[in-house]
């Protein structure tokens, strides 16, 4: 049957590696980021693996394009859609935090002014958590370079994801308060899970199984996949 | 207007002829037809609708500054008639309808604000000889569209609502519980029931609630793991069910689903959604709804569905053989003296049950034949006097015979 190929979308950028090497110990398929980054769609026995932007993954999954997709629970929080979230994949830890010029008087929620002002690429999740603190905020939306917004005065402080720290470090900031921590997680289709149980049921339970075994050193982590 | 669109010919014509079918195998099964207006007040729509479908309604003033918003589905409606024009109407009622339903919000229905939707409701009727029916009625609906490759999962709400009154939980977990579930999130489900100490078969139902499909054999695997009435209630409910789709003889397509998640707090009974072949999201979905007719002042059970028409569209559209749109069956053109004859002639042909469409302006030979491609008619009947006419069709030479002898041939009947 030509459809029991399972779909699987991948997300561009940090999580690529994390996503790859969890596919190839799960025994589903071995690609390089190379083979999937020239060719964005590459199809093997069991799967077919496509390569799409991070924010784009629950819509292809959503509208049934993908069985499966592996995003980052930061995507899912400004994306929330009719797709299951099954697995936890445990790699690409990350914070969303609140991070303030180094030099502010800000620091935990007794200090913050009123009206906090932010920058952020997720406002959604943003408005959502400052409104569960009870804290008015005003969400400037931004697309790129948030770190730079607090140093030319336009914001009080930048709710971002930081893995290391090392770029808020390098921009004089520091974190104020953590909004959420987010992995890679293993998300599916609604319809798929229904019409094609087996084949993608089988596949979440190969990908759980990995998730679950604890990393293996880096040498060591060529397991002979079977497809 | 984004979420918006317009049907073209043969869109709307697909889109018309599955809800005319749908319908139609209502109508078969004895559901009468309602209409019920596109506005409603949103007192009444606030009786049956949860707060997000509340959030989603289209809302506006009318005149007299009264709130009233565009209905995003029927079934509330059809339960204020029910319990309000029709009270005195006998129970069970079966009714049925059709039309565009509309909400603000664009995700939903795939960027779709607006949505062709046909429903239909058994209302005043329990238990499973009623669940079976509105099951196998959805089916046969899903068919009668020439839909040939679809399934139905069906499942009971009740069978989680006795899993969380079991599971022993402190309250907020629970509101967390229920929460991931709707939200249809496994992993934060995990993380709130591994933070109790308690363990329970429960826990690991409701961990493994995406996996909870099969047929009858999962009955026995479910059944051995709860301990509490109401969801035993429930699997022998399915059960009974199960057997009697079978004899409406739909065995081959439904499925069981112990873990399908729908709106806990409006479904009570068994519900079910239908799946076509390659498509995200169901194209019908239903269920027992026992609580909403009471709101109305008219306690009475009720089950029902709706057939999400757009969604029939796409999938026959896309299918390796999309449905055949009927053609036009004659273009009839005249000349000069030959409008009478063309008028006569056009009626007659409609009176086989035949399209034709008749010009509007005299034509030469030459100009009806660019006329004829033009409107892509079958075939081309061109009228000179009140005696003679041309036909002409495709593959074959063009004849000169009396109008009458024409209709006879068109018709199918011998000249």
């Amino acid at each position: 049957m030509k459809k029991e190929r399972v779909s699987v979308a991948l997300a561009t950028g940090a999580l690529l590696p994390g996503a790859l090497k969890i596919l190839s110990r799960a025994g589903v398929a071995r690609l390089s980021g190379a083979e999937l980054g020239r060719q964005l769609l590459v199809d093997r026995p069991a799967v077919r693996v496509i390569l799409v932007r991070p924010a784009d993954v629950p819509a292809y999954v959503d509208h049934g394009a993908a069985d499966l997709g592996i995003v980052g629970k930061d995507v899912l929080w400004e994306s929330p859609g009719a797709h299951y979230e099954l697995v936890d994949l445990r790699f690409g830890d990350c914070r969303l935090v609140l991070a303030v010029p180094a030099s502010s008087k800000l620091a935990g929620p007794e200090t913050w002014p009123p009206l906090l002002r932010v920058a952020t690429k997720y406002p959604r999740t943003t408005a959502s958590w400052f409104e569960a603190h009870g804290q008015s905020v005003e969400v400037v939306r931004l697309h790129g370079s948030v770190e730079l917004a607090p140093q030319v005065g336009l914001v009080d402080g930048i709710v971002d994801l930081t893995a290391s720290g090392r770029t808020l470090r390098e921009n004089k900031l520091r974190i104020a308060a953590i909004l959420g921590s987010s992995t890679a997680r293993l998300i599916a289709n609604q319809a798929s899970l229904k019409t094609r149980t087996a084949a993608v049921q089988s596949l979440v339970g190969r990908l759980r199984a990995a998730a679950e075994q604890p990393a293996r050193p880096r040498a060591a982590a060529s397991p002979a996949a079977k497809q | 207007m984004p979420g918006f669109r317009d049907l073209l010919p043969n869109e709307a014509e697909v889109l018309r002829e599955a809800q005319e079918s749908v319908l139609g195998e209502m109508r078969r099964w004895g559901y009468r037809h309602v209409i019920t207006p596109m506005v409603e007040s949103t007192e009444v729509l606030e009786l049956g609708l949860g707060p997000e479908q509340r959030r989603r309604l289209f809302k506006f003033t009318d005149a007299r500054g009264e709130v009233v918003a565009l209905v995003s589905e029927r079934t509330v409606p059809v339960a204020r008639v029910v319990a309000g024009k029709l009270r005195s109407a006998p129970l069970p009622m079966r009714l049925c309808y059709a039309g565009p339903v509309l909400s603000t919000d664009e995700g939903r229905f795939q960027q779709r604000r607006e949505t062709y939707q046909v429903g239909a409701e058994l209302v005043g009727a329990s238990g499973v000889v009623a669940d079976a029916e509105v099951i196998a009625l959805a089916a046969r609906c899903l068919e009668a569209t020439g839909l040939r490759r679809y399934q139905v999962d069906v499942g009971h709400s009740e069978f989680f609502q006795g899993i969380m009154d079991a599971v022993k939980l402190p309250a907020d977990v629970k509101a967390g519980v229920r929460g991931a579930l709707a939200a249809r999130d496994f992993v934060a489900l995990e993380e709130l029931l591994s933070r109790t100490t308690l363990r329970s078969a429960e826990h690991e139902l409701l961990l493994r609630f995406p996996a909870l499909r099969g047929g009858a054999e999962i009955l026995k695997a479910a059944g051995g793991l709860v301990r509490n009435h109401r969801s035993e209630r429930a699997l022998s409910e399915l059960g009974r069910v199960l057997e009697l789709l079978g004899t409406h003889g739909l065995g081959d397509v439904v499925s069981l689903d112990l873990g399908a998640i729908r709106d806990f707090d409006y479904y009570t009974g068994i519900i079910f959604e239908g799946y076509g072949p390659d498509l995200g999201r169901p194209v019908a979905q239903g269920g027992r709804y026992d609580g909403l007719l009471a709101r109305f002042g008219r306690p009475a059970p009720a089950t029902g569905f709706v057939v999400q028409l757009d969604l029939v569209w796409e999938m026959l559209t896309r299918a390796a053989r999309p449905p055949e749109l009927p053609r036009l069956d004659a273009a009839v053109a005249w000349d000069a003296a030959g409008l009478a004859t063309a008028l006569r002639l056009g009626s007659t042909l409609r009176l086989f049950g035949m399209r034709a469409v008749v010009d509007t302006q005299p034509r030469n030979h030459k100009e009806a034949v660019d006329w004829w491609r033009a409107v892509g008619a079958v075939n081309l009947v061109h009228c000179h006097t009140s005696t003679s006419t041309s036909w002409s069709a495709p593959g074959r030479r063009m004849l000169k015979l009396p109008p009458e002898q024409v209709a006879g041939r068109l018709a199918g009947s011998p000249a």
